[in-house]
C-alpha cells in the first residue's frame, strides 16, 4: 500500500544578519497510513523546522524551503497554491503544538477557537459546530464539555488546554496529527495520561501520527518507528525494537546512554555526550555529529555518509563505521 | 563504549561562537539601519551648526536691524536692488533669516538638552526608586526613613496649625518608633494601634494646649489619626502609590497647557521654558523607568543578587540601571525632539524666547501675518528648520529602538 | 461590573482633589495682586480692598489657623480653596474678571466648537491609522511598511502650527480654495441644536451650511490629526507586529484560516489593548493642541481662549477649562481602563 506520506530530500533554511542557518538538510523519508512515527532529536535538530515545513507554516521571509518534495496523498504540498495548501491544513493535516496555554487566544473561548475549524472545513452552521465542539471536548476526557465551551483558555487547567488543542486539530479527521513536543510542558502525571489519550485516539481513528519530542523515554511505548534527528539531518531510522535493541549511530547510543534506567543498579553514572551542537550556520562538510563522536575518523569529517540499510528491514543509519561499530559488540 | 578518544590535531569545536558583547551588537544594528543614519547624519549637522555659530559667527541679536531691507524675497546673487545675499530672505525687522535660523538652532538644541535632562533625572531617578521598592523588600534603614518621611509630612499639618515645627519632628520620630517597636508589640495589631494613637494624640494635644483649646482639640484628633496611620510600617508599594498618584495628577493636564501655565507663573524667557518642558516630562520618565525596572527586578538574576545578601545600593547601580538603559535612552532622544518642538510652540504663542532672541518658533509667530502679502519665506524656512531637526531626532531614536530591542537578537 | 466601575469612579476623585488644589495653587503663586490686575495699577487702595472682600482674597488659602487659635472652628475652614472647591460642587465656576461673564455661559459657547474640531480630528486619525498599522504590519519590510515607517515620523515631527500655516497658504492664499479662518462664512447660518455645526447642518438638511462648514474646518482638523494620525499607526503595527509573533497566531494558520481572518479576528484584538491606551492620551492631547490650531485658524474655541486668560491673568478662567479640561482627560482615561476589561477576558471585573 502506498504511503500516506513521501518526503524527499527536503531542506529549509533562514537567512538572517548572521547567516543563513540550515535547518533542515535534505531529509527523506515515508509515513505509511495509521503509522506513529517518533522523531526525537535535541533542541535545534530541526524536528519542528520539518513539520512546521510540511505544514508551509514557515515564515518567509527569512525561511526558505529551498528544495525537495513533500507528497501527501498523491499531491506535493511544496508546489501547492496558497488557497490550496490552506485547505489542507487542520483538514487532512492537524498539528498540535508545545505550549498549551500561548497556542490558544487568550480573547476568544475555547469553543469558539474549535469551531472555528469546523465551520471553515466542514461547512457547519454555528450551531453545528457548537453541538460537534462538545462532543469532542468529550472525546478527549474533559469534565462538563458542555459548560466548558464558554470558557476562556485561562479557566482551564494546563492538561485541560492540551486536551483542549487536541479536540482541536482532530476536529475535522485528520488523516495526520502531527504533535510538537506537546507534553514537554506539562506535569509527569498528565504526561502519561495526554499520551494514552491520543493513543487511544489513534486506534479509535486509524489517523497517523507524527510525534516530535527530545525525550527518548516517551516514545518507546507509544511509536512503531522512529527518525533520530541531528543538526538537521535523519542520522538513524528504524522500528522501534530495532532502534533500542541494535543501536547503530553513535549518537543514537549516546541519547540511550544518558537515559537512567530502573534496571540498572543505583550510582552508575549518566553517560553524556561532550561537547555541543554545530553552528547551524557554519555546517562543517560530511558528519555534523563529527566533533563530538567516540569513533570519529578522517572520512568523517570530508564525506557525508547517506543513509543506508542496515542489518534489520526498514533500519537504516548514516554512519561510515556502523558495521566496524557492530562488530565491536557495543549495544 | 570505548573510553579512548583518538586525537585529531586541528580540532576546532565547530560549536563555540564568537562572543559579542551587547552594545557592539546593537551599534552594528544602528550602522546597518538606513533611516537611523539619515537622522544620525541631520542630527549631526543640526548640532555642528548650532555649535559653530554661536561661537564662531558672532550675532548680537539687539544690533541687528535693517529697515531699509524689510521682507525682502530670497536673494542669492548680489544685485543693485539688493547689496547683500540673503538665502532665505529677510524678515519684518530686515534681518537675514538665514542667519537667525541657524542662530536659532543653538536655542533650540540648548532648550532640548536642559529640558529632556531635567525630565530624565528626576523623573527617572523617581521611576526608579518607585519600582524598586515597590518589588522589594525594605531594610531597616529604608523602613525608617519612609516612616520618618510619612511621619514628618503627615505631622506638618498640626505642626502647622498650632506653629510648633516640634510636632513634626515628634512625628517623624514616631514613624521611626514603628520600625522599631520593642518586641513584646509584635503581633498585637490592635494593641499597637491602640498605643500608636494615644501617642500621637498626645502629641497633639499636649502642644495644642499652649495655644488654645480649639487648637487642641484639632491637633489632638489629628494626631490620633496620624499616629494610626504610623502604627504599621508601610511597605515600598506605599512608596510607590504615592509617587506614582503625583505623577499621575502632572499627567492629567495635558502638556501643552501645563508648559504654558508653568511658563505664565515663570515669566518669559528662553531659560523658564526648558524649565516649564523639563518639569512637563517628568511623569513620562518617571513611569518608564518604573515599568522598565519592574520588568528587571522579576528576573532571576535580581533575585539570585538579593539571595546573595547584595545591598540594595549595589543591586540597583549593578543590575538594574545597566539594564534599564535602553528604553530611557530611546525616550529621551524621542524626547528631544519633542523639546524642541514644545519650545517653538510655546516661541510660536510668543512665550518663549524674549525678542530680538533668534527662535524659531517666534519667528514664525511674527511672520505668519505677513503670508497673505506674499513673504512666504518668512515662514517657509525656520518651520522647515524645525521640521528637520525634529525629524532627525526622531528617525536616530527609532533606530536606537529597533537597535537596542533585545528581541531582535536572533 | 458596576461594582468595579465605582470603585474606579472612586480612585478618581483623589486625583481629581489634586487637580484643583493644583490649579488652585498656580492661581495662587502667579505673581501680581489679581484684585490690582483687575482694576489697574493706579487703582485706590480703598478699591483694591473692596474689590479683594468681595472675591474672598483677603481669607487666608487653606484654613485659617488664627481664627482656630481664637477658639473659631468653622472660620478655621473658612478660606479661599474651601469657598472655590463649594462652588465647584455646585458647578459655579465662576464669573470671568475681566467681563464679568459667568465662565460657565461661555464655556457652553466656545466648548462645542473645539470638541467639534477634535472628534472630526480624532475620526480622521483612527480612520487612518488603523487600518494602516495592521496592513504595515502584515506586510513588514514592504514598500507600504517602509512609507508608512518615514511618514509617521515625519508627522510626529512636524510642528502644528507651521502645519497649518503652511495650509492656509497654500490652500487659502494661493490655490483659494478653503477659506482661511473662522467657522462659517459670514452671511451662513445653521440652526444650532447641539452646536456642532456639522452634525446640526446635517440634522436640519442644510445642505449648503454643511459644505461651508466644512470648508472651514477641514484644514484645521487636518492639521490637528497629522500627529495622533502618526502615533496611532505607529502603535497600530508595532503593537500587530508583537502579537503576530504569538504561538496563537500559528495555531490559527495551522487551522487553515485565510490571512484576512488571522490579521482581523485573532490579531488585532490582542493588539487593540495599547493602541487604547494611545487613543485615551492622545484624546489629551487633541484638547490641548487645539491651542495652537485654534490660534492660527481663529477658531471660536476654548483653547485659544485659555490662552488669552492666561495672559490676561483672568484666572478664573484659566481655573475652570483646566479643571473641564483635567476632567475629561481623567473619565476618557476611565473608559480606556474598563474597555481593557471588556476586550480581554483575562481582565476580571473584581
Amino acid at each position: 500500500m502506498k504511503p500516506l506520506m513521501e518526503i524527499k530530500n527536503l531542506t529549509t533554511r533562514f537567512h538572517t544578519q548572521d547567516g543563513t542557518v540550515n535547518a533542515v538538510n535534505g531529509i527523506s523519508y515515508t509515513l505509511d497510513h495509521g503509522e506513529i512515527l517518533g522523531v526525537v532529536g535535541e533542541s535545534g535538530c530541526g524536528k519542528s523546522v520539518h513539520a512546521l515545513s510540511i505544514m508551509r507554516l514557515i515564515q518567509i521571509p527569512p525561511g526558505e524551503i529551498s528544495a525537495g518534495e513533500v507528497i501527501f496523498d498523491g499531491r506535493d504540498l511544496l508546489k501547492l497554491s496558497e488557497k490550496e495548501i490552506r485547505s489542507v491544513r487542520g483538514r487532512e493535516i492537524a498539528m498540535v503544538f508545545q505550549d498549551p496555554m500561548s497556542s490558544l487566544n487568550p480573547v476568544y473561548t475555547v469553543g469558539f477557537q474549535i469551531s472555528e475549524a469546523l465551520i471553515l472545513h466542514k461547512n457547519m452552521n454555528k450551531r453545528q459546530a457548537k453541538e460537534r465542539t462538545i462532543e469532542l471536548l468529550d472525546l478527549v476526557g474533559i469534565p462538563e464539555a458542555g459548560s466548558r465551551f464558554n470558557c476562556y483558555p485561562h479557566q482551564f487547567s494546563g492538561g485541560m488546554r492540551q486536551r483542549a488543542m487536541i479536540a482541536m486539530a482532530l476536529s475535522c479527521e485528520p488523516k495526520l496529527l502531527i504533535a510538537d513536543e506537546p507534553t514537554t510542558a506539562l506535569d509527569v502525571t498528565i504526561q502519561a495520561q495526554i499520551i494514552n489519550l491520543v493513543i487511544g485516539l489513534q486506534q479509535e481513528l486509524g489517523m497517523s501520527v507524527m510525534w516530535i519530542t527530545h525525550d527518548l523515554g516517551i516514545v518507546a511505548e507509544m511509536v512503531h518507528r522512529i527518525n533520530v534527528m541531528y543538526a538537521g539531518s535523519i542520522i538513524e531510522r528504524g522500528l522501534v525494537d530495532d532502534i533500542y535493541n541494535n543501536t547503530l549511530h553513535p549518537y543514537t547510543m549516546g541519547l540511550l546512554g544518558s537515559l537512567p534506567s530502573i534496571d540498572e543498579a543505583p550510582g552508575k553514572k549518566l553517560i553524556s555526550i561532550p561537547g555541543l551542537p554545530p553552528d547551524l550556520i557554519d555546517l562543517p562538510p560530511g558528519c555534523p555529529f563529527f566533533a563530538r563522536c567516540t569513533y570519529r575518523e578522517e572520512r568523517c569529517a570530508k564525506e557525508l555518509q547517506e543513509l543506508e540499510n542496515g542489518p534489520e528491514e526498514g533500519h537504516s543509519v548514516a554512519c561510515w563505521r556502523w558495521r566496524e561499530i557492530q562488530k565491536m559488540g557495543v549495544s | 563504549m570505548t573510553e579512548k578518544t583518538p586525537v585529531l590535531d586541528d580540532l576546532t569545536d565547530f560549536a563555540v561562537r564568537e562572543h559579542r558583547s551587547l552594545w557592539l551588537d546593537a551599534w552594528r544594528r544602528l550602522i546597518s539601519n538606513r533611516t537611523a543614519m539619515i537622522g544620525l547624519i541631520v542630527v549631526a549637522i543640526f548640532v555642528l551648526s548650532a555649535v559653530s555659530a554661536h561661537f564662531f559667527w558672532k550675532y548680537d541679536a539687539k544690533m541687528d536691524l535693517d529697515y531699509g531691507a524689510k521682507l525682502v524675497a530670497p536673494v542669492l546673487r548680489v544685485s543693485e536692488e539688493s547689496p547683500e545675499i540673503h538665502i532665505f530672505g529677510t524678515d519684518k525687522l530686515g534681518r537675514d533669516i538665514f542667519r537667525r535660523v541657524v542662530h536659532g538652532g543653538w536655542n533650540s538644541l540648548r532648550v532640548g538638552l536642559v529640558a529632556v535632562t531635567i525630565s530624565l533625572t528626576i523623573g527617572g531617578i523617581l521611576g526608579l526608586l518607585a519600582g524598586f521598592f515597590e518589588s522589594t523588600d525594605l531594610n531597616r534603614l529604608e523602613q525608617s526613613l519612609l516612616m520618618a518621611g510619612i511621619g514628618l509630612s503627615l505631622g506638618a499639618l498640626p505642626a502647622w496649625i498650632a506653629r510648633q515645627p516640634i510636632q513634626s519632628l515628634l512625628f517623624a520620630l514616631l514613624g521611626v518608633a514603628s520600625v522599631s517597636t520593642p518586641a513584646f508589640l509584635e503581633n498585637k495589631s490592635r494593641l499597637r494601634r491602640l498605643v500608636f494613637g494615644i501617642i500621637g494624640l498626645l502629641i497633639g494635644a499636649l502642644s495644642g494646649i499652649f495655644v488654645g483649646p480649639m487648637v487642641a482639640l484639632v491637633c489632638g484628633v489629628l494626631g490620633l489619626g496620624i499616629g494610626l496611620l504610623l502604627a504599621k510600617p508601610v511597605g515600598g508599594k506605599v512608596f510607590s502609590n504615592i509617587v506614582m498618584r503625583i505623577m499621575d495628577i502632572i499627567l492629567s493636564f495635558p502638556s501643552y497647557l501645563l508648559a504654558i501655565a508653568i511658563v505664565a507663573f515663570l515669566g518669559p524667557g528662553l531659560e523658564k521654558g526648558m524649565i516649564a518642558i523639563g518639569v512637563v516630562g517628568i511623569p513620562i520618565y518617571a513611569r518608564l523607568a518604573r515599568s522598565a525596572v519592574l520588568s528587571v527586578t522579576q528576573k532571576e538574576y535580581v533575585l539570585a543578587a538579593q539571595s546573595v545578601g547584595e545591598g540594595h545600593g549595589r543591586i540597583l547601580f549593578k543590575h538594574i540601571v545597566p539594564n534599564i538603559l535602553s528604553p530611557i535612552i530611546v525616550q529621551a532622544t524621542m524626547g528631544l525632539a519633542n523639546a524642541i518642538l514644545s519650545a517653538a510652540a510655546l516661541g510660536f504663542l510668543g512665550l518663549g524666547a524674549i525678542p530680538p532672541e533668534p527662535e524659531w518658533g517666534a519667528m514664525l509667530g511674527d511672520s505668519y501675518k505677513y503670508l497673505s502679502s506674499g513673504a512666504w519665506w518668512a515662514v517657509l524656512f525656520p518651520g522647515l528648520a524645525i521640521m528637520f531637526s525634529v525629524l532627525g531626532f526622531n528617525l536616530l531614536g527609532d533606530g536606537l529602538r529597533d537597535a537596542l530591542d533585545p528581541k531582535m537578537r536572533v | 461590573m458596576g461594582r468595579y466601575i465605582l470603585r474606579r469612579l472612586f480612585s478618581v476623585i483623589p486625583t481629581l482633589i489634586g487637580v484643583t488644589l493644583v490649579i488652585f495653587l498656580f492661581q495662587r503663586l502667579i505673581p501680581g495682586d489679581p484684585a490690582v490686575a483687575m482694576l489697574g495699577e493706579h487703582a485706590t487702595t480703598e478699591n483694591v480692598a473692596r474689590i479683594r472682600e468681595q472675591f474672598g482674597l483677603d481669607k487666608p488659602a487653606f484654613l485659617d489657623r488664627d481664627a482656630l487659635a481664637e477658639g473659631d472652628l468653622s472660620g478655621f475652614f473658612d478660606s479661599q480653596y474651601v469657598r472655590y472647591f463649594g462652588r465647584l460642587l455646585q458647578f459655579d465656576l465662576g464669573d470671568s474678571i475681566h467681563r464679568r461673564i459667568p465662565i460657565a455661559e461661555t464655556l457652553q459657547e466656545r466648548f462645542p466648537a473645539t470638541v467639534e474640531l477634535a472628534l472630526l480630528a480624532m475620526a480622521i486619525s483612527l480612520t487612518i491609522g488603523i487600518p494602516i498599522g495592521i496592513l504595515s504590519a502584515a506586510r513588514r519590510n514592504s514598500i507600504l511598511d517602509g512609507t508608512t515607517m518615514v511618514g509617521s515620523l515625519i508627522g510626529v515631527s512636524v510642528p502644528i502650527f507651521w502645519l497649518g500655516i503652511m495650509e492656509i497658504m497654500l490652500f487659502a492664499v494661493i490655490l483659494k480654495w478653503l477659506p482661511s479662518g473662522g467657522r462659517l462664512s459670514s452671511g451662513v447660518v445653521i440652526e444650532p441644536i447641539t452646536n456642532l455645526l456639522l452634525l446640526d447642518s446635517l440634522l436640519t438638511g442644510n445642505w449648503a451650511g454643511f459644505t461651508d462648514a466644512l470648508k472651514h474646518i477641514i484644514m484645521p482638523a487636518v492639521a490637528l490629526a497629522t500627529i495622533p494620525t502618526a502615533i496611532i499607526t505607529r502603535m497600530t503595527r508595532s503593537s500587530m507586529l508583537d502579537v503576530l509573533q504569538e504561538d496563537y497566531i500559528r495555531t490559527a494558520s495551522a487551522k487553515g484560516l485565510a490571512e484576512g481572518i488571522v490579521l482581523f479576528r485573532h490579531a488585532l484584538k490582542n493588539a487593540f489593548l495599547p493602541v487604547i491606551t494611545i487613543i485615551g492620551i492622545q484624546v489629551g492631547s487633541l484638547l490641548a493642541g487645539a491651542v495652537l490650531t485654534e490660534t492660527i485658524f481663529s477658531w471660536p474655541g476654548i483653547g485659544k481662549w485659555v490662552y488669552d486668560s492666561i495672559l490676561g491673568r483672568d484666572y478664573p478662567i484659566v481655573q475652570g477649562v483646566t479643571l473641564l479640561i483635567a476632567i475629561i482627560f481623567l473619565l476618557v482615561n476611565l473608559l480606556v481602563d474598563l474597555s481593557y476589561a471588556l476586550i480581554d477576558p483575562r481582565i476580571s471585573y473584581e
